[in-house]
């Protein structure tokens, strides 16, 4: 038999397992294989709610964007400008230095082509990554990790990748990372464990490991696998000894403590390529706020909690690419309440070492009446696939877009050439 | 102020408008019940500046001797909704866990997440709840759909949560008013109140159609007109339901090409019956009535019979659920254990097949905040999604088998289970102690409905055989009541950790 990592992990560990877990020269051994090769990673950070990304990277120089929203329009005073036309809404300023450092990179009227505006909907094309196709099964992100294995013609279960390979810090894998490649999904790295935080597994998680191991429930039975896989990998890392920098302040949000722990499970070396996590709270229909408010408290959180995340890491924020992505925007005009409904088109965030950043990228379709998606949006001239193509392909390796984007009919040559 | 208490509140909070550490001091000295007594006869204003002047040792040393009664008054003297919210949701987990009508727990459940309220959407939220889910939902969860529909879109609960409540016509009487009190004073900021179509839109693409149910954009803000003026009365007194016609935009409708002549509030009643009564409506409730009580992706033919029941019936879920439960797919192999359980059936079924006896529902609220559903947490209208998909990954398995371990061995606090009867032992010990086997044996039916398959069995007594064999030293000879606890005792421990084992197995995952 093949002595590949996922047998490596279940059977040898197992064989050395109520005595200690996992020799710590053998995991140095296996980590070298991940070490091996040039660890590009990349995280993707999705906005549920759909962001306003008009009051996110402030058009403040469109003549029209003050009128369509007298009352929750960023002032021009305000705003922190970026180009002399975009400006970041003040409550962005943790991401102001990484775009004057030339890290973060901003593509606006980018989202998905798709006209819905339902949450579930926006949500699910964009994260199957196929727009209008509600049967497609997979995630784009597990896709494209599928897209790296068939570039290093390693088919199915590639020998050097853990338990950790695809992360979602949260409850669930999300539908961004479902599919053929095991994703594992945490929310709380100290918890991970079962029955007892000893050195070696308990005689009860032991019976656990066998019922899973044994079962012929073929879901639960894959999903016992990772899961113990993951536990003995995460005991022998020890994740606890990475404490964050000093010098990087997480907000105590919930989505500050996801972005902590995934910079805590990078440094611990675990093989982790792609990690996912999301942040809420985005749907603004009423009193979203100007300058402050509801909005502004999110954008804070939101800013705050990825700038702490590249600080934390460091030297090696170099090799971490990430993303974000929100379903739709916004309406261009404010409604009724203070607020703003569902629309279209918004605005993405790309940071990363080898992000050309500094500026924002796509091209701005305008607000005028004519120039609005329905009468009522900003019309998208980006869409998100051509972005996390790009991104995918730089990061990841994974170059056929056919098998990533399907039907996208994405050409290199029309990226944007912002990685 | 009343006449009967002339100057008392106003000579108190001009006496002492902030409380002064000589005095913070002197009401921590008390005791209890008269430290409690001092806080609950305070006006709110000096509430207010007596707790927020507490250094954070005296804050320990207000709640310091305190009986649970007596924290629970300061816990609620501090903020009232949040002890009206765990109460809510330990209110629904005691009918989830005990209540003997099963099925219309079941279907509150169903319709709870169906017409998704979140219980922080606002501060008065926790107060609507308690209404939405005892007056709105589970009178109606076996009723006639369009009854239920009607309810909750006159229930203070949904009108806020989906914003409607402030969605004002532009042409309405009100928002002509709020124009010439604008143009009247020019230099106040402006604030426009107007139409809010996200009552609008979900009531088409979650309550009633689904989102291929064959409306538009358009369609989406023609109905945000017709639900003009469905608002709420004293928001922060309970709250009412009230049309209000000054809010209401005047003129006919027309809602996916059916005209809705110009009538205020009858419009939305109309709309309500034209949603219910359409068949798009009866394939979408049909089908997520399959996913529930079926399989994740149920057959067509099955959904096209529960809609048929649907349209013949008026739209009446008993008689679908009838059809549904006499249906061959309901009662075939494929669909034995289709499903896995969300985690709050998990929790419950587990609570319940253990018989467990509970005090405090925080440790299950808090469970089920860790397994990604909390009670009345889901955030989007969309409510928590049924699928497996969802619920099966290695988190998930991680919190369940810790989850039920702790359980089994009576770590949650203020949750008692009980695996006795305990074999007799009054025979002094005579009796050998029961083996592995013999529990599991008597525990398997008691637990998991169906039982385990062979090798969860042989796992659960395998490994506890590794322990037990390791377990140290032969029995020597001691006293008959030593040896007695020492057998009740090995006993108890061994049902705790097969109890939870199998409470833990793949198999109580599924229903």
């Amino acid at each position: 038999m093949q002595m590949n990592r996922r047998f490596f992990l279940h059977k040898g560990a197992l064989a050395v397992a109520g005595t200690a877990a996992i020799p710590s020269f053998m995991v140095r051994s296996v980590m070298a294989e991940t070490a091996n090769h040039p660890g590009r990673r990349l995280v993707v950070v999705f906005q549920r709610g759909a962001a306003d990304g008009l009051n996110i990277v402030v058009p403040y120089k469109e003549k029209n964007y003050y009128s369509m929203r007298p009352s929750i329009a960023i002032p021009q005073n305000q705003v922190l400008d970026l180009d002399g036309f975009f400006g970041l809404h003040p409550s962005l300023a943790p991401f102001k230095p990484l775009y004057d450092q030339g890290h973060l990179a901003i593509v606006h009227a980018a989202g998905s082509p798709d006209t819905t505006r339902s949450h579930f909907d926006a949500q699910d094309y964009m994260e199957s990554g196929t727009p209008g196709v509600k049967s497609t099964q997979d995630g784009w992100l597990n896709r494209a990790l599928q897209a790296e294995d068939l570039r290093k013609r390693c088919v199915g279960t590639c020998e050097q990748h853990t338990a950790f390979r695809a992360l979602a810090l949260g409850n669930d894998v999300p539908r961004t990372l479902a599919g053929k490649i095991p994703a594992i999904a945490l929310s709380n790295v100290n918890g991970f464990t079962v029955a007892g935080r000893g050195p070696a597994l308990s005689p009860a998680a032991s019976a656990f490991e066998a019922m899973y191991a044994d079962s012929g429930d073929h879901i639960l039975h894959a999903a016992g696998d990772e899961t113990f896989d993951a536990v003995k990998m995460l005991r022998a890392a020890n994740p606890a000894q990475y404490t964050p920098n000093p010098a990087a302040n997480y907000p105590g949000t919930e989505f500050g403590n996801n972005m902590k722990q995934i910079a805590q499970l990078l440094k611990a070396d675990l093989g982790v390529e792609v990690a996912f996590t999301d942040v809420s709270g985005w749907d603004t229909h009423v009193n979203q706020g100007s300058v402050n408010g509801q909005l502004a408290n999110r954008l804070g959180d939101f800013s705050a909690s990825i700038a702490a995340f590249w600080r934390d890491l460091g030297d090696d924020a170099g090799n971490v690419t990430l993303v974000t992505m929100s379903e739709f925007g916004r309406t261009a005009r404010e409604n009724g309440t203070g607020g703003t409904d569902h629309g279209h088109a918004n605005a993405m965030f790309v940071l990363g070492g080898d992000v050309k950043g500094g500026k924002v990228y796509g091209r701005w379709p305008g607000l005028d009446n004519d120039q609005l998606n329905e009468g009522r949006d900003l019309v998208l001239t980006t869409d998100f696939r051509n972005v996390l193509g790009e991104v995918v392909s730089q990061t990841l390796g994974a170059t056929n877009m056919e098998t990533v984007f399907p039907g996208a009919q994405l050409a290199p040559a029309r990226f944007l050439r912002l990685v | 102020m009343s006449a009967a208490q002339p100057d008392m509140n106003s000579a108190a909070s001009s006496a002492q408008p902030e409380y002064d550490h000589a005095a913070i001091t002197n009401i921590l000295a008390l005791e209890p019940q008269q430290r409690v007594a001092r806080l609950v006869a305070m006006q709110p204003e000096q509430f207010e500046s007596f707790i927020h002047g507490l250094r954070p040792v005296e804050r320990v040393a207000l709640n310091a001797g305190l009986s649970p009664e007596l924290k629970l008054t300061v816990a609620a003297l501090e903020s009232p909704e949040r002890v009206v919210g765990e109460e809510l949701i330990a209110a629904r987990l005691t009918r989830d866990v005990y209540s003997p009508a099963q099925l219309q727990e079941v279907m509150t459940d169903f319709w709870l997440n169906h017409f998704n309220v979140y219980l922080r959407k606002n501060e008065q939220m926790p107060y609507y709840l308690v209404s939405y889910e005892r007056d709105t939902i589970r009178p109606r969860s076996l009723g006639r759909f369009e009854d239920l529909l009607e309810a909750v879109a006159h229930s203070p609960a949904m009108l806020v949560y989906l914003d409607n409540a402030e969605s004002l016509g532009p042409h309405s009487l009100a928002a002509e008013r709020a124009q010439m009190a604008a143009s009247r004073q020019p230099n106040k900021k402006n604030v426009r109140e107007g139409l809010n179509e996200n009552y609008a839109r979900e009531l088409m693409e979650l309550h009633t159609l689904g989102v291929n149910g064959g409306y538009t954009q358009a369609d989406v803000t023609e109905v945000a007109r017709v639900r003009t003026g469905w608002t709420i009365d004293r928001p922060v007194q309970g709250a009412q339901f009230t049309f209000n016609p000054n809010r209401h935009e005047p003129g006919n409708k027309k809602v996916m090409g059916q005209k809705i002549k110009d009538g205020g509030e009858m419009e939305g009643r109309e709309l309500l019956h034209m949603l219910a009564t359409r068949p798009a409506t009866a394939q979408f409730i049909s089908r997520k009535l399959a996913m529930r009580f079926v399989s994740d992706d149920p057959p067509q033919a099955l959904v096209d019979r529960l809609a048929k029941s649907y349209l013949s019936s008026g739209g009446d879920i008993s008689s679908v659920l009838r059809t549904l439960f006499r249906s061959p797919e309901f009662w075939s192999t494929d669909a034995y254990r289709a499903k896995v359980k969300t985690p709050i059936e998990y929790v419950v079924s587990a609570a319940r097949a253990s018989n467990a006896e509970i005090d405090n529902y925080q440790p299950l609220a808090n469970q089920l905040r860790q397994m990604g559903m909390p009670v009345y947490g889901a955030i989007p209208p969309t409510g928590y999604n049924w699928q497996e998909s969802t619920w099966v990954s290695t988190g998930a398995l991680v919190d369940r088998m810790n989850f039920s371990l702790s359980l089994a061995a009576n770590r949650l606090p203020g949750v008692t289970v009980n695996w006795t009867p305990l074999p007799d032992l009054a025979n002094n010990g005579a009796d050998p102690e029961p083996t592995p086997e013999q529990e599991e044996l008597r525990l398997e039916p008691l637990l998991v409905a169906g039982g385990v398959s062979d090798t969860t069995r042989a796992a659960a007594i395998q490994q506890f055989q590794v322990q037990y064999t390791q377990d140290p030293g032969p029995m020597k000879p001691v006293a008959a009541a030593r040896k007695q606890n020492r057998t009740a005792n090995v006993v108890e421990r061994q049902d705790e950790v097969l109890a939870g084992l199998l409470i833990g197995s793949p198999e109580f995952q599924r229903r």
